[in-house]
């Protein structure tokens, strides 16, 4: 398969992560997003499950997920400070370059965007000396950030080079985000871009939208809105975006079938994502870095 | 008028720290007599031990030499190997507490006390790769070597420097697109700034300079070749860089005690600045054409 640029999470996937991470890479996937849990809950310790990452041969998209670190104050600030440096130092140890940070849902989040975007440079300048990205992700139930236009905004405001978003297409598919809102975002500021989709045609209530969101994501292309997936993801490519795909599909259905089953279902989203949307000849240009224009 | 300057965006001062220059520059080796060999032939002095640890202190004029082999007690922290590296400096500020705590809210990582009893405790945060960043103050009022240092009996604790040299820099070696988040780094909770690309010091011109907010301390940071771009991220303190404001005669001089200096086509000695061959595996020297006082940009 060619298409390095477009991973799984081991979050979609039953089993070790043994068994996970040998169904990503035995469907041929060249790299995975992999859930903190994972990691620290392996049986041996957290120092296996680093080395159990490290082995597997697979480039690590990123670490998932932060969630509701931003707009705390006093204690429950540097409790959370305590809990991003721990995601930091384990996305360090796998080999990662990104930890995804999901908007705030916590109500006793402030939603002032002065002590969020404080909140936010924080992180990232935390982040600095391990190497690591933060892609900053908008919830449709957050408090702080609804959708990536939000998050674009608090992102700017933040202003740090290593601080930027991830684009989840669910808020397009369900949340009714629409696709005209990425005029507003420069594509280097995306750092990664989740891709799944889900069987019914609408989840109108916010409580319908967060059940589907956690519990029936499907693959791109199995679900009710792959035309709106396909156009979404073509105007993403045609805007200049070059980074990393990866699915994040939560399904409960999913964590009752083997592990390989499911990586099969995705290894099908991903040919249906590389010939049928992006139309990519092979091999695929994009397995390398662009290079930045010469001189000065 | 509740503000008066609510109608215009005045600025923050440039040096919201007080940062007045380096204390000190410390290396980490397991062999410090071998390192301490290469500090003497490039004029510094072995002055005092101290109290608790195996750390040694040199010094050469207002330069401070710091040669660690204790073994690290800290993770991400440099462990002491036969190669030795620079594994922190120590910056002065005016309020060594409010500029660590200040470091904190910016989102630094701060290192727990090590500090035993009578000792000092210099606060210190994360820098680059396995290196730290040490906060002093009241470095014009006593010494923080008097406290934590025996003087080793009959040397002289102040030795001139050889032809004016002093602190001038540090070289960064960072990773692949990785300047930018850097530069972030030092300017947010040092107060640096990025210098214009046509501002070069010395002979090696590669990188983006940044100037301390005291403007007489410089960071030099580098990323890899275009040919190393896919390899491991290897980030670190590479080198010291020295200033002086005759370089032919500092080189003269060293060489003299028996440093040697690379010749070849691309880099050799020159009015401008000269750079030591590698000893011990990478300790490297570079010297640097600079005024003795506040040195300006040469544009």
């Amino acid at each position: 398969m060619n298409y390095s640029d477009i991973g799984m999470d081991t979050a979609s996937l039953a089993g070790s992560l043994e068994s996970k991470l040998a169904a990503v890479r035995g469907a041929g996937f060249a790299q995975v997003m992999i859930s903190a849990s994972d990691v620290v809950g392996h049986p041996g310790g957290t120092a296996a499950g680093v080395r159990v990452v490290r082995d597997s041969g697979l480039t690590i998209t990123g670490l998932e997920a932060l969630r509701d670190f931003e707009g705390l104050s006093g204690q429950l600030h540097a409790y959370k400070v305590d809990v991003a440096k721990s995601m930091l130092e384990i996305c360090g140890q796998i080999g990662g370059r990104l930890l995804l940070v999901e908007a705030s849902t916590s109500t006793h989040a402030d939603t002032g965007l002065d002590a969020i975007a404080r909140d936010l440079s924080k992180l990232a300048v935390m982040a600095i000396p391990l190497g690591i990205r933060i892609a900053y992700k908008g919830l449709s139930w957050s408090r702080t950030a609804r959708d990536f236009r939000t998050a674009g905004d608090l992102v700017y405001r933040a202003n740090c080079p290593n601080l930027g978003l991830a684009i989840d297409v669910f808020d397009v598919l369900a949340a009714g985000v629409p696709q005209d809102d990425l005029d507003a975002i420069d594509p280097q500021q995306i750092f990664i871009v989740q891709l799944s989709d889900y069987m019914w045609q609408e989840a109108r209530s916010t409580e319908e939208q967060v059940a589907t969101a956690t519990h029936f994501r499907v693959f791109p292309g199995e679900g009710a809105h792959s035309e709106a997936l396909a156009q979404f993801v073509t105007r993403l490519d045609a805007y200049g975006y070059y980074g990393d795909y990866s699915f994040d599909v939560y399904n409960d259905d999913y964590l009752q079938m083997p592990p390989e089953t499911v990586a099969e279902r995705a290894l099908r989203a991903a040919e249906w994502l590389g010939e049928t949307v992006l139309r990519r000849a092979l091999p695929v240009p994009n397995m390398e870095r662009l290079l930045g224009p010469a001189g000065p | 008028m509740t503000n008066a300057l609510d109608r215009e965006a005045v600025p923050d001062s440039r040096n919201p720290l007080g940062f007045d220059g380096i204390e000190f520059i410390e290396f980490a080796t397991s062999h410090p007599q071998a390192l301490g060999g290469v500090l003497e032939a490039m004029g510094f002095r072995p002055i005092a031990r101290h109290r608790s640890r195996e750390v040694e202190l040199y010094r050469q004029g207002a330069m401070n030499i710091v040669v660690n082999a204790q073994p690290a007690d800290l993770p991400r922290t440099a462990q002491p190997v036969e190669r030795p590296v620079i594994s922190a400096f120590a910056v002065r500020v005016r309020d060594a507490d409010l500029a660590f705590r200040r470091a904190l809210d910016l989102g630094a990582w701060g290192i727990p006390v090590r500090a035993r009893a009578m000792e000092l405790n210099i606060p210190a945060i994360h820098g680059v790769g396995e290196s730290l960043v040490y906060f002093v103050d009241r470095h014009d009022k006593f010494s923080i070597y008097d406290v934590d240092f025996n003087t080793i009996p009959t040397v002289d604790p102040h030795p001139p420097a050889l032809c004016g040299l002093h602190f001038f820099g540090l070289v960064q070696y960072v990773g692949t697109d990785r300047t930018a988040d850097w530069v972030a780094f030092y300017s947010q909770i040092f107060g640096f700034t990025a210098l214009p690309n046509k501002v070069r010091f010395g002979i090696m011109p590669k990188g983006l300079l940044l100037q301390s907010p005291c403007r007489n301390f410089f960071l030099q940071l580098i990323e890899p070749d275009e040919t190393a771009r896919f390899a491991p991220m290897e980030e670190h303190l590479q080198r010291i860089g020295l200033g002086t404001p005759d370089v032919m005669a500092a080189v003269a001089d060293l060489e003299r005690r028996g440093v040697e200096f690379l010749a070849t086509e691309q880099v050799h000695s020159s009015e401008r600045g000269a750079l030591t061959k590698p000893l011990l595996g990478s300790v490297m020297f570079e010297l640097v054409k600079s005024p003795a006082e506040e040195p300006a940009p040469q544009r």
